[in-house]
């Protein structure tokens, strides 16, 4: 048995060194969402470019990604008005899927979501369109009023409830918005970590019947649980993104 | 929104689902947080449950005047 131990993953595993110069600016996160957003750029441009009506490969995989957010969120969601959000959806669909996915990705293998910087950003841009557009749909106060005294209530218990549907709608909303995401990612990243690395550590070091009995299973399962994973990055890119897409949807159709 | 489109109604089925978390959250937050308040000003843990039990209850009722009727 090694001297060492075996020194669990945790929190300080999603802390990483600068890759040139000082400070903590440019690390391994901020390269994956370099190299994401050049790819998700590339792959759009190369399946519009020279787009024939009998589409080529790339050209289908680009309007099927469209087609899928165009008609299962924006579409089935926000409504006929749906149509004027779909390049904000498609683009941060394909940029939280890429940036998900590179958490299974050899030799990048970080989701760069795990940092809660990029969900939380998004998702600030998020709060600030459907707010922006429920004012400018129903009014400053008209919004807020929408928002905060729902109708059908005896209005006996308003002050119960005006403060509970603000609270929701500007804090909990975006919030839940970025927490999600992020940690899903990082649990995500975690469980491979432990997976992968205790595997590795029971078939190497530890040893023995039960290290090889033992490492075995965890190698195995952490290639269940990778396929897992990869499933779990693009639905949680599609709930933010669907999200997203309900929170429009009813910021514009609050007619009461 | 007009009843009868197809569109319209389906989006108020999805909105019930996830919105109704965020509800039942803040109503939990907002008045448990005001019962915590009171409960250190007048140093009663009583206020604390009360408010918690009110949010709650705030909560589901508004999941059900929003969602739950046909």
């Amino acid at each position: 048995m090694a001297e060492s131990g075996f020194h669990s993953p945790g929190p300080a595993d999603f802390d990483f060194p600068p890759l040139f110069g000082e400070g903590t600016f440019f690390t391994k996160p901020m390269l994956i969402v370099v190299l994401g957003t050049i790819a998700v750029g590339a792959f759009f441009y190369f399946a519009a470019r020279r787009s024939t009506l009998v589409p080529g490969k790339l050209q289908f995989a680009g309007e099927a990604v469209y087609g899928f957010i165009r008609d299962g969120v924006a579409r089935d969601t926000i409504g006929r008005e749906g149509i004027k959000y779909v390049p904000y959806l498609v683009t941060v669909f394909s940029f939280l899927a890429v940036l998900n996915l590179s958490g299974i990705i050899p030799v990048l293998q970080l989701p760069a979501t795990s940092k809660i910087a990029i969900p939380l950003f998004l998702a600030v841009i998020s709060w600030i369109i459907y707010n922006y557009v429920g004012i400018k749909r129903q009014g400053f106060g008209g919004y807020f009023k929408n928002m905060m005294f729902p109708p059908g209530v005896p209005k006996a218990i308003y002050p119960l409830l005006a403060p509970l549907e603000f609270f929701s709608t500007f804090l909990v909303r975006p919030v839940t918005l970025t927490l999600r995401l992020t940690f899903n990612m990082f649990a995500g990243h975690l469980v491979l970590l432990l997976t992968i690395l205790g595997g590795e550590y029971l078939l190497f070091e530890y040893q023995g019947v039960a290290g090889i009995a033992a490492g075995s299973v965890s190698i195995l399962f952490s290639i269940v649980l990778t396929f897992f994973e990869g499933f779990v990055q693009i639905l949680q890119a599609y709930v933010f993104v669907l999200l997203s897409a309900i929170y429009i949807g009813g910021a514009l159709s609050h007619e009461h | 929104m007009s009843p009868d489109d197809p569109d319209d109604v389906r989006q108020t089925d999805q909105n019930g689902a996830w919105d109704a978390f965020a509800l039942v959250v803040s109503g939990v937050a907002v008045w448990g947080g005001v019962g915590w308040l009171v409960s250190e000003w007048l140093n009663s843990r009583a206020f604390l449950v009360l408010g918690l039990l009110v949010g709650m209850g705030a909560a589901l009722y508004l999941v059900w005047v929003r969602y739950g009727k046909p």
